[in-house]
């Protein structure tokens, strides 16, 4: 199949928007790039997926993302962490909820071989540390 | 200065721009955390940088001395040669994946309970008093650059970086919102620490109501707006030195001004009391931080 590069260059633009938008918590603008098509998989020009560089304290785009089909178990080609550890390391523990309930695996473990919940304990976020525990 | 950047930290996303320079969300390979690289080229010589930006750095280092609570951390510094004229600064700044804006869209109906609000403003006046007692007007304050960590902990963001942007950000007109700026501001005055102070009000404001309480679409709608909830000022408080006069805004505005309470039902007597102080429209009558932190409101509760 022929893909044009300037429609290659649509797409990467387009995954860039979607994934600055993730970055910055605009639920609005997620949601109408979602609307508009874009790949809720695709990655950035620096490689990330929106759910990987998204405001993790934005319950509102984690759950759009995840809702339109966003997968939770893609891990930083560099550190190995993935949302979920990311979520746990920061304490957002609404978020991490989230994330278990679309399948985000708990016992991923980073290239440290840290699991999200030994993330959650470095930092010192006893609430995501007890539910992650409850799971 | 480090000489390079670009080993240690690996930007993942842009969060902002600019005609000065990028703001990455970016990740320590180190630690793993997240932090903000904000970046500036700059023009320089023979001598190297220029003196402006060499002395604004330093300023923003020594402030990370006293390790406040409530303003982000500036964990590096980096300068990269781009060519023989010019040269980018990166700063390297803590990042905390939560801004105020989103804190708040999460709040369950309906809205922030009163302690919390008191809690947010106490820490976020905090800040902004440390800042002003090292000379730094934030310009800028919005829901956006207001962070909160998980924890509630409330960090200011995005400061200092304003005067060394200032020389570039001239040349292409950016698009900022309106919404939380000073009177003199919009008016083109003269200004200084006051802004601060009312783009506080107004967030203190948007506490309660959960919707922006000044949305302005130009400059002149803007201070239409403002004026029909706090009144149109009096000649003699009108800034001498400015295009639009008092007179342009007799129109719009006839009558005092409305009971802050019309606007923000939900706050307390003192509540309000303060942030009248807050939304004073002469800048010299303007409660300063320190004071606002004095003021009873916060012995509420």
């Amino acid at each position: 199949m022929l893909v044009s590069s300037a429609a290659l260059e649509d797409a990467l633009a387009a995954a860039d928007e979607l994934a600055s938008a993730a970055a910055t918590g605009n639920t609005e603008r997620v949601g109408i790039l979602l609307q508009d098509g874009v790949d809720v998989n695709a990655v950035n020009r620096f490689g990330r997926t929106p759910l990987q560089v998204m405001m993790m304290g934005s319950t509102a785009v984690a759950h759009l993302l995840l809702k339109h089909g966003a997968n939770p178990n893609v891990s930083d080609c560099h550190t190995g962490a993935t949302p979920l550890h990311d979520a746990a390391r920061e304490g957002f523990l609404e978020t991490v909820q989230i994330l278990v309930q679309f399948y985000a695996n708990k016992n991923a473990t980073d290239n440290r071989n840290c699991r999200p919940i030994d993330v959650a304990r470095e930092n010192g976020h006893l609430e995501v540390v007890s539910y992650l525990e409850s799971l | 200065m480090a000489q390079e950047s670009g080993v240690q930290y690996e930007p993942v996303a842009e969060i902002g721009g600019g005609a000065y320079g990028t703001v990455y969300k970016a990740r320590d390979r180190q630690s793993g955390q997240f932090v903000a690289l904000k970046s500036v080229r700059v023009q320089t010589d023979q001598d190297g940088l220029p003196l402006s930006t060499v002395r604004e750095v330093a300023l923003l280092k020594r402030l990370e001395q006293f390790d406040h609570p409530n303003v982000v951390k500036l964990m590096d510094v980096c300068a990269t040669l781009r060519t023989d004229q010019e040269t980018k600064v990166t700063l390297v700044f803590e990042h905390v994946d939560q801004d105020l804006k989103t804190y708040l869209n999460k709040a369950p109906a309906p809205g922030l309970p009163s302690s919390q609000i008191q809690d947010l403003m106490r820490q976020l006046l905090c800040g902004l008093a440390f800042l002003h007692s090292n000379r730094i007007v934030h310009r800028d304050l919005k829901p956006e650059n207001i962070l909160v960590t998980s924890r509630g902990q409330v960090k200011l963001a995005d400061f200092g970086l304003a005067r060394i942007y200032s020389c570039h950000m001239a040349l292409t007109p950016v698009v900022v919102t309106l919404w939380y700026r000073a009177p003199e501001v919009l008016l083109q005055s003269t200004y200084a620490t006051p802004v601060d102070i009312w783009s506080t009000g107004c967030i203190f404001a948007e506490m309660f109501r959960r919707k922006p309480l000044f949305c302005g679409e130009s400059e002149v709608d803007q201070l239409g707006k403002i004026f029909q909830v706090i009144g149109l000022p009096v000649e003699e408080e009108w800034p001498a030195d400015v295009k639009l006069k008092q007179h342009n805004f007799s129109q719009l505005s006839p009558h005092g001004p409305c009971p802050i309470t019309e606007v923000v039902p939900e706050i307390s007597h003192q509540g309000a009391e303060l942030l009248l102080e807050m939304l004073t429209f002469d800048p010299l009558r303007r409660i300063s931080a320190l004071n606002a932190l004095d003021h009873p409101y916060f012995q509420e509760g």
